[in-house]
């Protein structure tokens, strides 16, 4: 898994990711409402317009019918069919064969509806009673002008628009106000995170401090013992403090990038940590080539090593092994844990993300390399299965 | 003469195919013939029908029926007429026949073609 595809969480980025979603689905939702309403309003027009015509094709129909009846009458002296340049005209029998047509689209004539539009047209169909010359359907044609149309979709763009705006807007507000109490929230548990970390500073170093002046060569052995294990706690406390740090201030910290020797770097961090690993019985063995270079700033750099480490001590098993190799362009700390499963590779760099919540720690860790990795755009690959143990390799470029 | 003697079978037989085929127009020989003596014409009856029944189908159907058994309630002339001339008696013709003379009825007033 590469570090630059994790997910570096913070909380304007997943609050915009939510807005961005929400807004989505609320487009979506408020567009299918538009869509709905505009079909109905179309639909509606169309109908209206029918309506009005109809009254006018009624007037001819009646006209049309009265020269049929005429001419059914005279038929053995006259056989001109009634015409009016208003409109066009066809009689069709009650087997719906075409008698006669002065139509523009004789073809496809639906003698089953009353009005209705086609290919510019409207045709309207009148059941006679008394069928002259045979015609049981008059059908009355006159041109669309098509006026109803252009004016109902200028309606429907503009009223349309107006109201994803407003049902944009709406739910913009709406989002806003749902974000509030979870914004305060996130608010708050940051300047607690913050106030603690800055509690902490003083006490964990003055544990550390004291216990490293501590001759425990003069001590008797259970008390060396409890001495161990206080620095072994004070250690995670101030490894913790160390995380909370750079998560809580590290945007407000300028980096002091330099290339820093990463071989002794590596080495004493190995050494830091060898006591907690001690605690697990693991055991930590190295092959870090001499004079390895990198340029990043120490801090992080040191917070990278730590959390790799202290995730291949934490996740071990009693009496397991981590083997740590440096070489230039490549740091691998390797672990004989409970690894994980191809799910949990993908959410490992995912803040708050804890895979045994029987261990210690907050989530953070990888989190915190996820981010160093990003800024130096080094690249981390993740090789793990399960009950078999865990692999983390760095790569830059040299 | 003699070649007009010779020729004459042949003549006889013309004359005898003419004969025959003017005497199987079963519409001219019996509904025409029968039919002048009304003050009513025929192309009157069959607007009547085209009015009532509209489609060439519905048409011949309706003719039909109505020829093999008049009734008064089928026929579509007037009271006044009935009563005057009485309902015609049911067609002794043949279903071809009948079939034949009401096709040449519909082909002789319909209105498909003729309106301008």
């Amino acid at each position: 898994m590469s570090a630059s595809n994790a997910t570096a969480t913070s909380t304007s980025q997943s609050e915009r990711r939510t807005l961005l979603r929400f807004l989505g689905l609320y487009a979506f939702l408020a567009l299918l409402i538009l869509i709905l309403g505009s079909t109905i309003y179309y639909k509606l027009q169309k109908d209206l317009m029918l309506q009005t015509k109809r009254l006018e094709l009624e007037e001819y129909s009646k006209e049309l019918i009265d020269g049929l009846k005429w001419l059914h009458i005279y038929f053995d002296r006259y056989r001109t069919y009634p015409r009016n340049p208003l409109y066009r005209s066809a009689i069709y029998d009650s087997d719906k064969v075409r008698i006669f047509s002065t139509l523009k689209h004789p073809e496809g004539v639906e003698l089953n509806k009353v009005i209705y539009t086609t290919d510019g047209v409207i045709h309207y169909i009148h059941v006679l009673d008394s069928y002259y010359l045979g015609a049981k359907y008059v059908v009355v044609e006159i041109d669309d002008d098509g006026k109803w149309f252009l004016r109902t979709w200028k309606n429907i763009i503009v009223y349309g628009g107006a109201m994803l705006a407003i049902f944009l807007l709406a739910g913009l507000i709406l989002v806003r106000l749902f974000l509030a109490p979870m914004r305060n929230a996130i608010r708050l548990l940051d300047r607690f995170i913050k106030d603690t970390t800055h509690e902490l500073n003083t006490p964990v170093n003055a544990i550390l401090t004291n216990i490293e002046m501590i001759d425990t060569g003069s001590l008797d052995d259970r008390i060396a013992k409890k001495i161990k294990r206080i620095e072994i706690g004070a250690r995670t406390i101030s490894n913790i403090y160390q995380d909370l740090t750079y998560l809580v201030l590290h945007h407000q910290i300028a980096s002091q990038n330099r290339e820093i020797d990463l071989s002794r770097l590596v080495q004493e961090r190995v050494d830091y940590f060898r006591i907690l690993a001690e605690s697990k019985r693991v055991e930590i063995e190295t092959d870090i080539q001499p004079g390895v270079k990198l340029f990043i700033d120490e801090g992080k750099a040191a917070r990278l090593v730590d959390n790799i480490l202290s995730n291949a001590i934490k996740y071990n098993r009693r009496g397991g092994q981590i083997f740590v190799r440096l070489r230039p362009g490549e740091l691998s700390v390797q672990d004989t844990g409970i690894g994980m499963d191809e799910a949990a590779i993908r959410e490992v760099f995912k803040r708050y993300k804890r895979f045994d919540t029987s261990v210690g720690g907050f989530g953070i860790g990888l989190n915190i390399v996820a981010m160093i990795a990003k800024e130096y755009h080094l690249h981390i690959d993740i090789r793990s299965k399960k009950e078999r143990g865990s692999e983390v390799i760095v790569r830059w470029n040299v | 003469m003699e070649r007009l003697m010779k020729r004459l079978p042949l003549l006889m037989l013309l004359a005898a195919v003419i004969l025959t085929a003017a005497q199987r127009d079963p519409y001219r020989n019996d509904c025409v013939r029968c039919h002048r003596k009304l003050p009513v014409t025929l192309d009157k009856f069959f607007f009547n029908y085209l009015l009532k029944y509209s489609s060439e189908r519905e048409v011949k159907a309706a003719l039909y029926s109505f020829l093999r058994h008049p009734t008064k309630k089928k026929a579509l002339a007037s009271e006044e007429l009935i009563r005057q001339y009485g309902l015609m008696p049911p067609s002794r013709l043949s279903d071809t026949d009948l079939r034949r003379a009401i096709d040449t009825y519909w082909e002789t007033y319909k209105v498909f073609g003729k309106i301008k």
